[in-house]
């Protein structure tokens, strides 16, 4: 009797262990902490509906990792039995290089960087698409032809963005500056605010950016200006009266695509040297959005089906239904039209992209130069 | 009717007159333990039972040889400036500074790990000195403002700081902006003579461990066995009488300060050189050590060597803060919540221990 259940509880156990190991287990390194609104939360989502819809799949994650000190905690995860490793920072791409060197029989994937390795793979999805077309509505919505721009740090990610939100914004306004104000630093409201704040007085009313806080909606809102804000994440909620589009992002789509591939043994630790996602509208990687599956606030719908445009072929379009357009046509598996198409000048008039040719991924990570109508300090602009 | 009856008897607490050398040691240990208490109750109402999480921290930290690795990695910059501090306390010389002068050192080593040829040899030595050099020099200035002006060291050491950290932002976007990070905002990487050596798969460079050993020992000999030792105490414990004896407030601001801030600068070196290899955002450098070890320095009653235990104590926390990260998927706000508490409890229980709790008979 006393043997039966012995042998019943090993038999248990051992399934238990079996059912255990056949979990993928996946671990995600996060440079803020999730409830930053923006980045590490829009991280955190994905890691969520990624874990929802797989149901093999088994993650864990550490938050406000600082940089240059990932590696213990990558340490950690090894020894915790993790044999996926995302890291979600530009900053830990050295670090995530050598943790992929020092343990590979784990896989790893660096968000936003561009070293790679036989089990090290990169990925992003990115916004230049989605700021091209907020700068289409906020060109349009402009009374001061004043747009206000909030930005991070002034590196080739922002700078690509603020020159696509531009060159939107020139399309439908071409009398319309986007003034930039740096604030140097991903999550800081305070300093946030205080660049809005300068923004505003220097007659800025529609406002974009690129931190990860609702601040600048909040002060926009506050003087009942208008943000084309939702940045990340949804940020509709934040002033329901003037986020008239936004910037969302799904990471999940690159997770569960990356991770399914993992799990049928088409990604390994041997062949991800080439493997890269730049992943866009086309992935529905991200979206243009208020909200999530409201590309525009119905609010602004009126405003900006009342406000005529020549679009590329010379036919008097409204705003609306260019935005429209043109997002259907980059949401192709063959994108029909891209913002960085030549010929495109600097703001100092110097030719970027000669006429007939797109700019490749390479180009586009690594951009310095300013478009047309953009004022304000720009560290490293090429003469 | 000689003796009273008991309910006339009753505990009293009252100022004691002559507070014994232990007393010191019970409350601050009780202080600590209350501390503890109290987060506790913030784990639980986290989720957390507060066992679970103390039986965790201890196993991932003591327990465990990357836990320990990651303790001895923050005990280095706690030590360095911690008993730097403990000197600048004992003169009453209240830098709270140590972040921004940790800073200057990280940029003098930055500087010229990237800037000045040098023999490969001299490359790591001349970063040491030249970052205690910035950092002392920068305290200096808010001894020199102190000595000269009167101006509240407090209120300058704080607010250089900000100075500090904004320079570090100026020079990563601006001049030092490396040519190899895409434009980041860092500097290119420190080339390898200007690496610190680490224990093998940790972050823990030792050469700065040792330093930091090196440097309690040293500064608890100049407190205690040197005639500027003596004139820093006499000066911190009574400056009338100091300027009666002839010893000059100066010269004694001067020294702490240098010493002080030089240390600091030790520790902004030991970061730049042994962990980040290059200079980036002021944030990541330091994790607030500088303030961190005013708690260290305070713990440690103004004597250089006990930073020793009570900078293990916060390294401990630090780390663990990391292991509750992780193992327990706590947010980490939670272990600045416990040094909080740890410093108010420190702070409020001060009193205490000029008072005494004695069994006392009414007067009939």
């Amino acid at each position: 009797m006393k043997l039966r259940w012995i042998a019943l509880a090993a038999v248990f156990l051992g399934a238990m262990g079996l059912a255990q190991s056949a979990k993928l287990k996946a671990c995600f390194v996060y440079v803020g902490p999730p409830g930053d609104y923006g980045w590490t939360f829009a991280h955190d989502q994905g890691r969520k509906l990624a874990e929802k819809a797989l149901p093999w799949l088994e993650t864990k994650y550490v938050e406000s990792v600082p940089e240059g000190q990932a590696m213990p905690f990558i340490d950690k995860f090894v020894k915790d039995g993790c044999q996926v490793i995302f890291t979600t920072s530009f900053g830990y791409m050295d670090e995530t290089v050598a943790a992929a060197k020092k343990y590979p029989n784990v896989i790893f994937a660096h968000n936003a960087g561009y070293k790679r390795a036989p089990n090290l793979a990169t990925y992003m999805a990115d916004f230049y698409q989605v700021y091209y077309l907020s700068g289409l509505m906020a060109g349009a919505l402009t009374k001061t032809d004043k747009v206000g721009y909030v930005g991070a740090y002034p590196v080739p990610e922002v700078k690509r963005h603020i020159d696509a939100f531009a060159l939107g914004v020139q399309a439908t306004n071409p009398k319309a500056t986007v003034n930039v104000k740096w604030i140097n630093a991903w999550f800081d409201p305070a300093k946030a605010a205080e660049a809005a704040n300068a923004l505003i007085a220097e007659g800025s009313d529609v406002f974009s950016y690129t931190e990860d806080s609702p601040t600048t909606i909040q002060v926009a809102a506050k003087k009942n200006l208008l943000a084309i804000g939702s940045h990340y994440s949804p940020m509709l909620k934040y002033a329901p009266n003037n986020v008239v589009s936004g910037q969302i992002v799904h990471w999940d789509k690159i997770y569960i695509d990356f991770l399914t591939k993992v799990h049928n043994g088409t990604y390994t630790n041997k062949n991800l040297q080439n493997v890269d996602y730049w992943w866009l509208l086309s992935h529905n990687a991200v979206e243009l959005g208020a909200d999530i599956n409201m590309p525009i606030n119905p609010k602004f719908i009126p405003a900006l089906k009342a406000k005529m445009v020549k679009d590329s072929a010379g036919k008097m379009v409204s705003v609306y239904d260019l935005v429209m357009t043109q997002l259907k046509e980059m949401s192709q598996p063959k994108p029909s039209f891209d913002p960085f198409t030549g010929p495109l000048k600097d703001r100092n008039g110097v030719l970027r992209v000669p006429a007939g040719k797109t700019m490749t991924e390479e180009e586009l990570t690594s951009m310095e130069w300013a478009a047309p109508g953009v004022v304000g300090a720009w560290p490293n602009e090429p003469k | 009717m000689n003796k009273p009856p008991p309910s006339l008897r009753r505990w009293v607490f009252e100022p004691d007159p002559n507070p014994p050398a232990s007393r010191l040691w019970l409350v601050s240990l009780l202080a600590i333990l209350a501390a503890f208490l109290a987060s506790g109750l913030i784990f639980w109402a986290y989720g957390v039972s507060p066992l679970t999480a103390y039986i965790t921290v201890i196993q991932g930290t003591l327990f465990d040889s990357t836990g320990l690795a990651e303790v001895l990695r923050r005990f280095i910059p706690l030590v360095l400036i911690g008993s730097g501090l403990t000197l600048a306390f004992r003169a009453q010389f209240f830098n709270i500074g140590a972040e921004g002068q940790l800073l200057m050192g990280a940029v003098a080593a930055a500087g010229i790990a990237l800037f000045v040829p040098l023999p490969a040899a001299l490359v790591l030595p001349t970063m040491f000195v030249v970052g205690f050099l910035a950092g002392g020099a920068y305290a200096l200035v808010a001894a020199v403002l102190k000595a000269r002006l009167g101006v509240n060291e407090i209120l300058t050491t704080l607010m250089f700081n900000y100075v500090a950290s904004y320079l570090v932002i100026y020079l990563i976007n601006g001049p030092w902006q490396g040519k190899t990070v895409r434009g980041f905002a860092y500097t290119d990487p420190f080339p390898p003579a200007a690496v610190l050596p680490t224990l093998p798969g940790t972050l823990v460079h030792w050469p700065t461990l040792i330093l930091g050993l090196i440097m309690t020992v040293f500064l608890q000999l100049l407190l205690s066995r040197s005639v500027l030792g003596y004139e820093l105490r006499v000066a911190g414990a009574n400056p009338t009488a100091a300027r009666y004896a002839g010893i000059s407030a100066t010269k004694v601001v001067w020294l702490v300060a240098l010493c002080s801030g030089g240390a600091a600068g030790l520790a902004g070196v030991g970061e730049a050189a042994g962990i980040h290899q290059k200079l980036l955002d002021p944030s990541q450098i330091s994790l607030g050590y500088g303030f961190t070890a005013v708690i260290v320095a305070y713990l440690a009653r103004g004597n250089p060597i006990l930073t020793i235990p009570t900078a293990l104590l916060m390294a401990i926390l630090f780390a663990g803060g990391d292991v509750m990260k992780v193992s327990l998927q706590m947010p980490f706000r939670v272990i600045d919540a416990l040094s909080g508490l740890l410093l108010l409890f420190l702070i409020g229980s001060e009193r205490l221990v000029e008072y005494r709790l004695r069994r006392k008979e009414n007067p009939q």
